[in-house]
């Protein structure tokens, strides 16, 4: 039932997920953080099985921060995306896989280039201008089709965010109360509000 | 965090079977492997072993290929004709092959059909009947000419005439009704030619060419696509396209070879 | 449903006057939604060979990178690059090793040899070769691909007619299946040179 939302701009990510955490019917705490920033400038937001998810996101966030320690170099979006789908694809062939679905935003300070990537629990990755995960992305996609530009401003994604919150609000039947909205950039991740 | 990417070590590797069994319990349905409907037959003649065998491999309904070769090399005077799954008749055949020849150098003689036989069924027993290989080996050793069948199970029967896969009843009763003791080379390529073409044209399993073996003492002779029974008529029109009709949004030329032109005067100064 | 159509996509290769052709739609979706239109499915072996894969999208990247890691070892032991024929077998045989328990994808080598001859084959999930002399193709367009192969397809094209002949294969069969389309791109590969064409497609 979660929901992740993701949107590249000219020089920026800005991303989005719901703060519910429910147990079969129940809401069971309204202010849960479905995201983990990997360094400086990524962030790792992710959706699933419960207990998968926190457990395999902090096991990726302090691999790699004992990667960066041990070399010295900050990963790029990319190469963290790939070492995440490859222990989601290497997980896959265990007795229990992670259930674990992936929105990895982050800039790049090599090429001071934003980056998304979408990550499912089959581990099948791809790097994409926007994206969503869970039934909020079949009410979301169109909205982002819609009204992304490559080079939309923070402002405008900003906007964009509330428009597919709104959505989701008016036409999913199951109530998402809040949204922690992320963004990453040159300067580092923080959270914002709409 | 590095994980090193193992060479392989030989054998099968089973790492994606507990994930496919996960994916199963999804509602997941495992695709179609590439099978050999197959027409394969093989009798003993007067001086020798012939083998036979159609050419289609299929998919599911689909026709997965038009002209495949089914009658495998195992030595110098064995082959073997393979039906059921096409990638196990294929490796098994191989497998069996480089044993053969490793087999063949240490002792320094001539691989006998039996060897082959026992290796195979052992192989095939095994493996329970997962891997589903069908085979018709045929041969000439010191025992003179030599044909078995070899079921996906690793049962074996020894016969004069054999036919096996989807149109082996189409072709068991062509040899039930001509086969004889001791035909002639020709007589019996014949009737070998004609057991595959009853079931081309009778098992929709089987299709488009018959393939021929002749094996005899020192002698192997290979008759690839011996019949051709269902030549593609020529077409009368061509569909080629104007040159530019699809539209391009993007394109990017790599030049392989670099052009340098004339040449280089030698610097002296 | 079955597993080759979960993300979608199709691969053809068609064989032409010395040069052969590699072309791929560009989806990826989750079932009946798309979340990718920049999907590669093609991926260089050497300057004369790419492999392409359809199928699963998890294994298609696992492959790609398999394979990029065993072509850079062969071109390290041998000193040499590796042959299309070669690399068929090298392909085949890394499926077949897991007979029982398959990478859901259905490969497709395109290239010229040394000699700069055509090679093209196709392959089953568990590695079953087939080396065709005209064209093949794989994944959720197979059928519809084989249809307009079989009438489109002549021997002896020309580069750019072949490209003509698996463009126009390529999009009016994805037009005829949900699960692939929304773009395609060509590889032409002649002695010369090799050319990457995107072509302009329906994105519905």
């Amino acid at each position: 039932m979660d929901c992740l939302i993701g949107i590249v701009g000219k020089d920026f990510v800005l991303t989005a997920a719901d703060t519910s955490a429910a147990r079969s019917i129940t809401v069971m705490k309204s202010t849960e953080d479905k995201s983990r920033d990997l360094n400086k400038h990524i962030v790792m937001l992710y959706s699933g099985e419960p207990g998968d998810t926190v457990h395999f996101a902090e096991y990726i966030q302090r691999n790699i921060r004992f990667y960066e320690i041990k070399n010295g170099i900050e990963l790029t979006p990319k190469a963290a995306a790939t070492f995440t789908r490859k222990e989601l694809a290497t997980s896959l062939r265990s007795r229990k896989p992670y259930s674990v679905n992936l929105l990895i935003a982050g800039y790049d300070i090599t090429t001071l280039s934003s980056h998304l990537y979408w990550i499912d629990y089959l581990g099948s990755s791809v790097s994409v201008p926007f994206a969503a995960h869970g039934y909020g992305a079949y009410y979301t996609l169109s909205l982002l089709d819609r009204y992304h530009r490559s080079d939309i401003s923070l402002d405008e994604a900003k906007i964009l965010i509330k428009k597919c919150i709104d959505e989701l609000k008016t036409r999913f039947i199951i109530n998402l109360a809040n949204f922690k909205i992320k963004v990453a950039d040159k300067d580092g991740i923080r959270e914002i509000e709409i | 965090m590095t994980t090193r990417l193992e060479q392989p070590k030989g054998g099968f590797n089973f790492d994606n079977y507990q994930r496919n069994v996960f994916l199963e319990q999804k509602g997941i349905t495992l695709p179609k492997m590439t099978k050999t409907g197959t027409t394969i037959v093989g009798l003993i003649y007067k001086d020798g072993v012939c083998l036979g065998a159609d050419t289609r491999a299929t998919a599911g309904p689909i026709v997965a290929d038009k002209n495949c070769e089914k009658i495998h090399y195992l030595a110098p005077n064995i082959h073997c004709c393979g039906a059921g799954t096409a990638a196990d008749t294929e490796y098994t055949t191989a497998l069996i092959s480089s044993q053969l020849e490793l087999h063949r150098l240490t002792t320094g003689r001539k691989s006998r059909v039996a060897t082959a036989l026992i290796m195979l069924k052992q192989m095939l027993f095994r493996y329970q009947g997962h891997i589903g290989a069908a085979l018709v080996l045929g041969g000439y050793d010191i025992n003179g000419p030599c044909l078995y069948t070899i079921h996906p199970h690793g049962s074996t029967d020894k016969l004069p005439y054999v036919t096996m896969g989807s149109g082996s009843l189409a072709a068991m009763s062509v040899f039930e009704s001509r086969w004889r003791k001791d035909l002639e080379r020709q007589e019996a390529i014949d009737l070998v030619k004609d057991a595959i073409e009853s079931g081309i044209f009778n098992d929709l399993g089987s299709g488009s060419n018959v393939d021929v073996t002749v094996i005899e003492k020192d002698k192997v002779d290979v008759y690839r696509n011996y019949a051709k029974p269902n030549e593609r008529g020529q077409k009368e029109q061509s569909y080629k396209f104007n040159r530019g009709t699809t539209a391009i949004l993007k394109e990017s030329i790599k030049d392989l070879v670099i052009i340098t032109e004339g040449i280089e005067e030698m610097d002296i100064s | 449903m079955s597993i080759m159509e979960y993300n979608g996509g199709s691969v053809v290769a068609m064989v032409g006057k010395n040069c052969v052709a590699i072309a791929s739609d560009k989806r990826l979706g989750v079932q009946l939604m798309t979340v990718s239109t920049e999907f590669p499915k093609i991926f260089p072996a050497t300057d004369k060979s790419f492999i392409g894969l359809p199928g699963l999208a998890t294994d298609i990247q696992t492959l790609s990178e398999r394979f990029r890691f065993k072509i850079n070892m062969y071109k390290l032991g041998e000193e040499r690059e590796i042959e299309p024929r070669t690399l068929a077998h090298m392909v085949s045989s890394t499926l077949y090793e897991r007979r029982f328990g398959p990478y859901f994808v259905e490969p497709i080598i395109a290239g010229l040899d040394k000699h700069n001859q055509p090679f093209i084959c196709g392959m089953d999930l568990i590695g079953c070769i087939n080396f065709a002399k005209d064209f093949v193709v794989g994944g959720t367009s197979g059928e519809s691909l084989f249809g307009i192969c079989e009438s489109l397809w002549e021997p002896d094209l020309e580069p750019e007619d072949l490209f003509e002949v698996i463009s126009q294969s390529m999009l009016n069969a994805v037009d005829r299946d949900c699960l692939s389309g929304w773009g395609a791109i060509v590889h032409v590969i002649t002695p010369e040179k090799v050319i990457t064409r995107t072509l302009k497609a329906r994105m519905d």
